[in-house]
């Protein structure tokens, strides 16, 4: 009995340890983020910043926001069905399915996203397809991405065990049945933290479509800029905007993760 | 745009490879337009005073006036597309927008791509240093330096000593520039202004946007006389894919009728203060 409570003590000691350890690891963490951020304000402050013409425009440009989450949220959302059909299309045994789906990822991953909003946008209305400018950033967004995408996907795909595969196909479910119920929904929590990370990524790519003439926020932020000959403040302003997207979408794409692991934790 | 948008989608189901014709004969770009019951105007706010984005957060300048002038005389509205001067001054624009009204400098290979009406105004090409510059004095000192342009625009151009105007004949004064381009003017006024021969000697650029930097208070100033006289015009695309033939020759009328009535001679001393309609 007395041994029990004195393995119950030394247990006790021992989270208490961790727990402080822990503690004292994030402050130092939180003390290094500060030392940076105010290293980097430092520089900043450096560049003589007109701070009242950045506020005096800060409702301008924050307008552009929404436009940038819009069209960077559609866009990935298209991009996960295309990337799933040409993951699918690349793993299939059908000759034209997995000739469309590698030509397809090989023409998108070797261009620049740039020429392909051109292609959209000024290439399209060629053959009588006049998207407005909006769609037409989507759609090359989505194109783009889903050829990443379907790398992703097709890696997920893979990672689930070929084992479990045939133990369902033993079992009589279809192909589809086995894609649908044992693979995909294993292949996803493998697939989320990539996924997070393109879309990320998309926030600053979707600055793109600006040339197209979509009002997002590098639009507003260069257009502003080049009249005041003030382009350094504007870009930085921007900038620290689509930072602050990205700590606030990977806050909400670790949640997300915790959620999936969730199965698999002891 | 909408309308269109339909227009499209109709192409797409029937799986046309043009955009359908209306009912009945084939209209042209003017009658689209009156009947549209809106002109669609591109015009690239990087290029204040004569377009840019206004204080709360609208199209303003001297274009964007022009423009609603014009819309007005054709009895429609207008509406504004603001896509990069790349895509504007390349033409082939599918029907996106109408016409150009965005201060586009006539000249001979753009004549190949794009219509043009007669010009509604003149803006002199004119080179600037830094303000602390004491090396240069004539334009000619420039020969053989680092000039900051906007890339594809006349200014680059005249530097390489390829530049043909229509109306104009130029004379190459700086010869061997070291040239240095740019996706505007804006941009290069401002690497300019980081210090003298910091990265640019000079740049070259349209008066009215030098002395509008100067305003402004970038530490720039003017180098000896206007090398030459930009000729200034609307552009209709040429490969339109409505007949663009009536649509040009009425933007014409209509540029004809505002300089003889002075509403362009009013809205160049407005948003430039000298009269920039009549050549020099």
């Amino acid at each position: 009995m007395a041994h029990a409570g004195e393995a119950a003590a030394i247990e006790q000691a021992v989270s208490r340890r961790l727990a402080a350890f822990a503690r004292a690891q994030q402050i130092r963490l939180a003390l290094v983020w500060v030392g940076l951020a105010a290293a980097l304000g430092w520089l900043f402050a450096r560049f003589r910043f007109d701070y009242g013409f950045m506020v005096g425009w800060a409702a301008f440009l924050v307008r552009g926001v929404p436009i940038t989450i819009g069209v960077s949220v559609v866009s990935i959302t298209l991009a996960l069905v295309l990337g799933l059909v040409a993951a699918l299309g690349r793993l299939s045994g059908n000759p034209v399915a997995h000739g469309v789906a590698t030509f397809y990822t090989s023409f998108i991953r070797g261009t620049p996203l740039l020429v392909q909003v051109y292609l959209i946008y000024l290439g399209l209305p060629q053959l009588g397809i006049v998207l407005d400018a909006i769609p037409s950033g989507v759609a090359a967004l989505s194109i783009n991405y889903g050829a990443y995408i379907a790398e992703i996907i097709r890696a997920g795909i893979l990672s689930v065990g070929r084992g479990q595969v045939e133990a369902a196909l033993s079992l009589g479910m279809t192909r589809t049945q086995v894609m649908r119920r044992i693979v995909l929904p294993q292949a996803l929590r493998v697939v989320v933290p990539p996924v997070g990370n393109e879309f990320i990524a998309m926030l600053k790519d979707s600055a793109l479509v600006s040339v197209m003439g979509v009002w997002e926020l590098t639009f507003r932020a260069t257009k502003v800029g080049r009249q005041y000959f003030r382009s350094l403040e504007m870009l930085v302003f921007a900038a620290a905007i689509y930072w602050g997207l990205t700590i606030l979408f990977s806050t909400l794409q670790s949640r997300v993760e915790g959620r999936l692991a969730r199965a698999y934790e002891r | 745009m909408r309308r269109r948008m339909g227009a499209v989608a109709v192409a797409l189901v029937v799986g046309l490879a043009v955009l359908p014709a209306g009912a009945g004969a084939p209209r042209d770009l003017l009658d689209e337009v009156l009947a549209r019951g809106f002109l669609f105007v591109s015009t690239d706010p990087n290029y204040a005073p004569q377009s840019f984005i206004n204080a709360r957060g609208e199209m303003d300048g001297f274009d964007v006036d022009v423009a609603k002038e014009v819309a007005r005389r054709l009895g429609v509205r207008v509406q504004f597309v603001t896509p990069a001067w790349e895509a504007i001054v390349s033409g082939r624009w599918g029907g996106r927008w109408d016409v150009s009204i965005g201060s586009m400098t006539i000249t001979e290979d753009r004549q190949k791509v794009l219509h043009f009406t007669p010009p509604y105004y003149f803006t002199p090409a004119q080179f600037a240093v830094h303000k602390a510059n004491t090396r240069f004095r004539a334009v000619t000192d420039l020969t053989g330096r680092r000039v900051g342009v906007c890339g594809g625009c006349t200014y680059e151009l005249y530097l390489r000593g390829t530049l043909k105007l229509v109306g104009e004949t130029v004379e190459f004064k700086v010869r061997n520039a070291v040239i240095r381009t740019y996706e505007t003017d804006a941009d290069a006024i401002q690497d300019l202004a980081l210090g003298d021969g910091v990265r640019l000697d000079a740049v070259l650029s349209a008066l009215p946007t030098l002395v509008f930097a100067i305003k402004r208070g970038v530490p720039i100033k003017l180098l000896g006389d206007p090398v030459y006289y930009e000729h200034l015009a609307f552009a209709v695309d040429r490969f339109s894919l409505r007949d663009p033939t009536r649509f040009v020759q009425r933007l014409g009328e209509i540029v004809q009728a505002m300089h003889a009535d002075g509403t362009l001679t009013r809205l160049s001393l407005k948003w430039y203060g000298v009269d920039l309609t009549k050549k020099k």
